[in-house]
């Protein structure tokens, strides 16, 4: 009896557990993508360049000065690779971040202060 | 002495029109309607892979309730109202992809276990009127269902999608876009033959559970379940607990179709929120007819014969109506009447089989008596 007690209980725990890894690993969330000006402890980074950017292997495109796009990335782990564009022949300069969402986070990913190594070159959109 | 059994001294080849009368009609109302549509090979061939993959599953938890003599389990409308509320669940939380669907199959399996055990204990206190007691038991739960899904979401249950909440702020709209689960099961083995996707994922999944009920019939419940299904009392007597037998069977069907409801909307793609499931047990159980089967007796080949037969005569139908008299719409009657003619004339076949063996039970009696007293008889004239 007691040893069916502790199947049972363990059976439901797994599936409880089950169930948040597949919320973790389903949870779609929604990544801005600003290539605009950035000002931050007195530093202004000027967005004067285009970027081809990528985000999970996912091609997002080129994002002109002042542009932003919208990016629905799932799970919680993700990176982000951009590619500097001058006059439409790229630099061949890269550069890629690694970030990580928590349950229920949408974030703003400036790429201005991304390319310059920024502290918060990702920031949490408030609901 | 001359056998009495009507059936038994029936012509072998009237007994097998008898008794495989409703695929041999469909059959032949397909072959006929097919050159009628002007359908190409090639849609007729994608419409009947992607409609097999997807009712196939529902139709399959309908195999179980048989084997243990409960016949067609009209209430698994029951666990598809279970997958939809999961399904709901996930759309509102915003997951996508296959862990969507499986989260969803993980929300519902509880609330689809108390529906089939509670669907079981009525359906315990009407033997002998079980389908017609599912199949209000259905239009029961669907009363409860929309009283949680119009007024308890948003109020009570805390859903917080705008996309999907009525602009009131509660109650869910009347179609849900299901965009971040429509086809992940289909495409998750991603295979296209002649340009006709072939859901391999599903049929994977489709393969499992019929290998599952193969095995489950060998199984001590399954044993226990035909045992049930023949005689309730021999069952009672070798010591089955007949009840609950019956209860777990329709608990297990319940749960099934909740699965196999999920599986039907992820190829779909949008739910209609409040008549999704409405259909769902009187379009399964005329599949399984046609298939051959009947309320006493269903295998997974009557599985597949019911979805090929009744879904080609879904997909032939509206065209071969409009070639017949220039309106599609005919196909439409044509197909709603063919799903409740078939499960009428079914039960009425049932019916009249059930009859002509009670009379074969009677006349055997009689037969019996009279032999006995013209033995008595024939014993006391020598005495005498």
């Amino acid at each position: 009896m007691r040893k069916r007690i502790i199947i049972r209980i363990t059976l439901i725990v797994v599936l409880i557990l089950m169930g948040i890894s597949l919320y973790t690993i389903g949870k779609e969330h929604k990544v801005l993508i600003d290539n605009k000006d950035i000002s931050m402890g007195g530093l202004t980074y000027n967005a004067d360049t285009a970027y081809n950017v990528r985000v999970d292997n996912l091609e997002i495109g080129l994002l002109e000065k002042d542009e932003r796009k919208a990016v629905k990335v799932v799970g919680a782990s993700h990176k982000i690779v951009v590619e500097e564009i001058k006059n439409k022949i790229s630099t061949g300069e890269k550069h890629e971040k690694k970030f990580k969402l928590k349950i229920n986070e949408n974030v703003t990913i400036n790429l201005p202060a991304m390319v310059n190594n920024m502290d918060k070159w990702i920031e949490k959109i408030k609901n | 002495m001359k056998k009495q059994n009507l059936t038994g001294t029936m012509n072998p080849y009237l007994k097998f029109l008898i008794d495989y009368s409703v695929p041999i009609i469909i059959s032949l109302l397909v072959a006929f309607a097919i050159p009628l549509s002007g359908l190409s090979g090639k849609y007729f061939i994608k419409e009947l892979t992607i409609r097999l993959s997807r009712n196939s599953f529902l139709i399959l938890a309908l195999l179980i309730p048989v084997m243990a003599g409960m016949g067609m389990n009209f209430g698994i409308v029951l666990g598809a109202m279970a997958g939809e509320i999961g399904i709901i669940f996930v759309t509102d939380w915003g997951i996508v992809g296959l862990p969507s669907m499986l989260l969803a199959m993980l929300i519902s399996t509880p609330i689809a276990i108390l529906l089939g055990y509670f669907a079981g204990i009525v359906l315990n206190r009407a033997k002998g009127r079980e389908m017609v007691t599912g199949f209000m038991l259905g239009f029961f739960m669907n009363g409860i269902y929309q009283l949680v899904v119009l007024y308890g979401m948003g109020n009570i249950i805390p859903i917080s999608n705008s996309k999907i909440l009525l602009p009131r702020g509660y109650g869910i709209r009347n179609a849900i876009s299901l965009m971040g689960i429509r086809q992940v099961m289909d495409k998750f083995i991603p295979l296209k033959i002649g340009g006709i996707l072939i859901p391999i994922g599903t049929i994977l999944v489709i393969a499992s559970l019929c290998i599952f009920i193969v095995w489950f019939k060998k199984t001590k419940l399954g044993q226990d379940m035909r045992t049930v299904g023949q005689d309730n009392e021999v069952a009672r007597a070798a010591g089955i607990n007949v009840e609950k037998t019956r209860i777990l069977s329709i608990v297990i069907s319940t749960v099934l179709a909740c699965y196999g409801q999920i599986i039907f909307l992820q190829n779909i793609g949008t739910m209609n929120t409040y008549n999704s499931h409405e259909q769902v047990g009187v379009f399964a159980i005329a599949a399984l007819l046609v298939g051959g089967a009947s309320v006493a007796k269903a295998n997974i080949f009557n599985v597949f014969i019911g979805v090929i037969l009744f879904h080609t005569m879904f997909i032939v139908s509206p065209r071969a109506g409009k070639a017949i008299i220039g309106q599609a719409q005919l196909g439409e009657y044509f197909r709603v009447f063919v799903s409740y003619g078939v499960i009428a004339f079914s039960l009425a076949l049932y019916a009249w089989r059930k009859r002509v063996e009670k009379e074969n039970e009677r006349r055997k009696a009689m037969a019996f008596k009279r032999m006995l007293l013209q033995n008595n008889n024939t014993a006391e004239g020598d005495k005498l």
